[in-house]
């Protein structure tokens, strides 16, 4: 009972009204920028970082962080509503919270993302609390060859999301990977496949490319139906929340992604853009309807939102108990930390307990507030989706583009926006589907890293990855799923042949 | 004319000042162009707007101010960098004559860092090791042709193990592969070895610098200058702008940055982010930059860095 002592302990320091304040600030400007496509935390809280001088520590991190998983929060929202991920995590709920919009259940959306985020949130802020120092140790024994072995079967497992061939979604997998080369390459600082363009050092940004393949697209696609008329969902109070079946198909997605979310944010990299698609690609496995899948599936909502929302609580292992930061936000958040004078790292815990725990406390009451602010937005961001199409599609593209030019301040990144917006469009005609392109796009670097990396580390032989235990387990698991799909595919050949030939006779 | 650009330097600054930071929100010298932000209203009597253009290594944002009207309110935030990026292959302009330095604000040297559970407790244990299993030892560092990996590269030819090298994304990443056992050394800033070393979990066997830091939990490493060896390495952060700057605005700005520098509260803001405040004024600066360029031009070839990256780029 010793940690709840020392959580009480912290609820104390993050009840001050001072700090109170500055996490409701924080879970606040956290839902904004979730739902601002384009403005990403990382630069939210850069730019915060010069008014927090005046701030009180402890109030300038609960601030900070707040910003942090309360832009995770937000992200489903664009999603939903427009097509446009408001985060890169959120890539994954435009696959089914879209259609569900669409038809006229985005309210049940909102509020299964919303509550599934509190869920998965709460689930990782216990991991967090029980068992950071642990877990921060395990995660430390995954090195080059394990991440190889990681990705090389995310990218297997993952690809086939959504969509019925096979074929197109690995085609849009190897493109994915194909457009990861492009750029700087980040290990040996050469640039690759740029053609003497600067500008294209910078590589492709996955904001950049879901805005275009999933934002532009949409609206190319809504503009081929001139005559459709424009959504008008019901506006009566209960449409706006799930019905009792919707939530009985959403509550195990949520606990589900909650789990597999915490899981994969103590990895390094993009942790809570790679859950979400795992998240998808489990309850696309275990659900009872798969083939709703792509078409409105409130499973596809709630197992993402609820991983992206744990892998944020995951994600500050790492950080706050041995100072080093798995990705870019808390990257940044580790400088917010150290411009107030408080280095993260295997000391925090006992030098600066008060500060430690009252983070974390301030984080369950954070996660707490988001969905108190965020429940009652959904009846506001539904009405939303009554604007027509012919004013409503104009207003999206402007905030798309002006979403995507502040990223990195760059008109070439808006023409790039522009052109996966039409290739969106056309793939999507001819039955593309863009989502395993983005996988490969996330993957592709991890994979090429940890090969790189991986195969300097065991002086150029490859089979040393299977004497590693971890990357042996991991690695196998791929080659069982392999098996197994090739295995069930023969059998049912078999048996249609078996039944061709007895048709024959 | 000629009065007329008199009267308007006179006037200088009239407007913002815009600051080119060639990295994206959130690096170090994007944290430290924002500390700069705050004192600035005050010394330079404008405030500084923050621009990020991140991108090739630093070249999108610094082409950018090589390429802006020298009338200084336009700058950018400078780093080793600068001068390492022409040694590697053609950039658009050579940085270290077309940009000029207005100050040096910090300055870390590399150090080379090991697990404290390993046996060594020296570098004469370690190279003795190293010696006896060739092709055991492989050192992380940032990134290839980075100042990280320059100075373990000299580190290696200095003491003639032929270390192997592998590349992260950031020293952050290097660090957490040391921590977890998958390279033995790496060699990355204090600021991001200080907590392990407070902690015991790593220490230090060398500093690539002139002079030992003057964090105290530094105090007792000595560096590898002391220990007989010629590694040297620090990254630094500056301010430096266009080429042809009128004397005035050049000078007016070298005082403003001075007396932002010597701002208690940035001083302190700095050593929070685990820097060393390093001043240099416009001078002493362009002098640097001489030296180091001639060193590491020295350095990359005889180490073979520069081949590697020739090699990679056919």
């Amino acid at each position: 009972m010793d940690v709840l002592n020392l959580l009480l302990q912290g609820v104390s320091v993050s009840i001050i009204p001072s700090n109170l304040l500055s996490c409701t600030t924080g879970v606040l400007i956290g839902t904004l920028v979730g739902v601002l496509p384009g403005i990403d935390t990382v630069s939210a809280i850069a730019l915060l970082l010069p008014f927090s001088y005046g701030m009180d520590s402890t109030a300038a991190l609960i601030m900070f962080a707040g910003i942090y998983y309360g832009s995770k929060f937000g992200g489903s929202t664009t999603s939903i509503l427009i097509n446009v991920p408001g985060e890169a995590a959120s890539v994954v709920t435009c696959l089914d919270g879209y259609p569900m919009g669409q038809k006229g259940r985005a309210g049940a959306a909102l509020a299964i993302s919303a509550i599934g985020s509190f869920i998965a949130g709460t689930i990782g802020l216990i991991g967090l609390t029980l068992l950071a120092p642990p877990l921060a140790q395990a995660a430390l024994a995954f090195g080059p060859p394990e991440y190889f072995s990681l990705a090389l079967v995310g990218l297997i497992l993952l690809s086939k999301l959504t969509g019925t061939s096979t074929l197109k979604s690995a085609l849009m997998a190897v493109i994915g990977i194909m457009l990861s080369t492009i750029g700087l390459d980040s290990l040996s600082g050469i640039s690759r496949f740029t053609f003497g363009i600067d500008e294209l050092d910078r590589g492709f940004d996955l904001s950049i490319l879901a805005m275009g393949l999933f934002g532009i697209g949409e609206i190319l696609t809504a503009m081929t139906h001139v005559d459709a008329k424009p959504n008008i969902p019901s506006v009566r109070f209960r449409d706006l929340y799930p019905t009792k079946e919707e939530w009985q198909r959403s509550i195990t997605p949520m606990f589900r992604g909650g789990i597999v979310g915490f899981l994969v944010g103590l990895l390094p990299g993009p942790a809570a853009t790679i859950s979400s698609f795992i998240s998808y690609g489990l309850e696309k496995r275990y659900s009872k309807h798969p083939e709703e899948f792509g078409h409105g599936a409130i499973e596809g909502v709630a197992g993402p939102e609820a991983a992206n929302n744990s892998a944020i609580s995951a994600t500050m292992i790492p950080l706050l108990s041995l100072g080093l930061p798995f990705c870019g936000a808390t990257a940044i958040l580790l400088s917010g930390f150290m411009i107030h004078g408080i280095t993260p790292g295997p000391s925090l815990i006992t030098e600066r307990p008060e500060l430690f725990w009252g983070l974390i406390a301030s984080m369950y009451i954070g996660n707490v507030l988001l969905l108190v602010i965020n429940l009652p937005l959904i009846g506001v961001f539904v009405q939303l989706l009554k604007t027509p199409l012919n004013i409503l599609m104009p207003l999206v593209a402007v905030v798309t583009l002006t979403g995507a030019y502040s990223i990195n301040n760059s008109m070439l990144d808006l023409i790039w926006v522009t052109f996966f917006g039409i290739l969106g469009f056309l793939l999507q005609r001819v039955g593309f589907e863009p989502s395993p392109l983005i996988i490969g796009l996330v993957l592709g670097p991890e994979l090429e890293r940890g090969l790189t990396q991986g195969l300097i580390i065991c002086n150029g032989n490859i089979w040393t990855f299977i004497t590693r235990p971890i990357a042996a387990t991991i690695l196998s698991l791929g080659a069982i799923v392999i098996l197994y799909n090739f295995f069930t595919w023969f059998t049912k050949f078999n048996n249609k042949r078996k039944e061709l030939d007895t048709n024959r006779y | 004319m000629e009065n007329k650009a008199v009267t308007e330097t006179k006037k200088y600054p009239d407007k913002p000042i815009t600051l080119i930071v060639p990295f994206g929100v959130g690096g170090g010298m994007d944290l430290v162009a924002r500390l700069l932000e705050k004192t600035a209203p005050a010394q330079l009597g404008q405030p500084l707007v923050i621009l990020n253009k991140p991108g090739g290594t630093g070249a999108i944002g610094w082409n950018e101010v090589v390429g802006a009207t020298p009338d200084g309110y336009t700058l950018g935030i400078t780093g080793i960098e600068v001068l390492l990026q022409p040694l590697y292959g053609p950039t658009k302009f050579h940085y270290p004559t077309a940009l000029e330095p207005l100050v040096q604000i910090s300055e870390s040297p590399m150090v080379m860092a090991i697990l404290a559970e390993q046996p060594w407790e020296n570098l004469d244990d370690f190279i003795a090791y190293a010696k006896q299993h060739q092709g055991k030892i492989k050192f992380g560092h940032s990134g290839i042709g980075g100042i990280g990996h320059v100075a373990g590269e000299s580190f290696s030819k200095a003491t003639k193990l032929n270390l192997e090298q592998v590349p992260f994304q950031s020293a952050a990443e290097a660090m957490t592969n040391l921590l977890g056992g998958h390279i033995q050394v790496a060699f990355l800033t204090p600021a991001l070895a200080n907590e392990f070393v407070k902690s015991g979990m790593v220490r230090i066997l060398g500093v690539a610098g002139e002079h030992r830091l003057s964090n105290p939990d530094f105090a007792n490493t000595p560096t590898f200058k002391e220990q007989g060896l010629d590694v040297v390495g620090s990254s630094w952060f500056g301010i430096a702008a266009p080429k042809g700057l009128p004397i005035e605005v050049k000078n007016k700005l070298a005082d403003g940055f001075k007396a932002m520098i010597n701002d208690p509260e940035f001083q302190k803001n700095i050593e929070q982010l685990g820097l060393q405040v390093t001043y240099l004024d416009p001078k002493e600066s362009a002098e640097k930059w001489l030296t180091d360029s001639q060193r590491l031009t020295r350095t990359v070839q005889e180490t073979g860095i520069v081949k590697k990256i020739k090699e990679q780029k056919k």
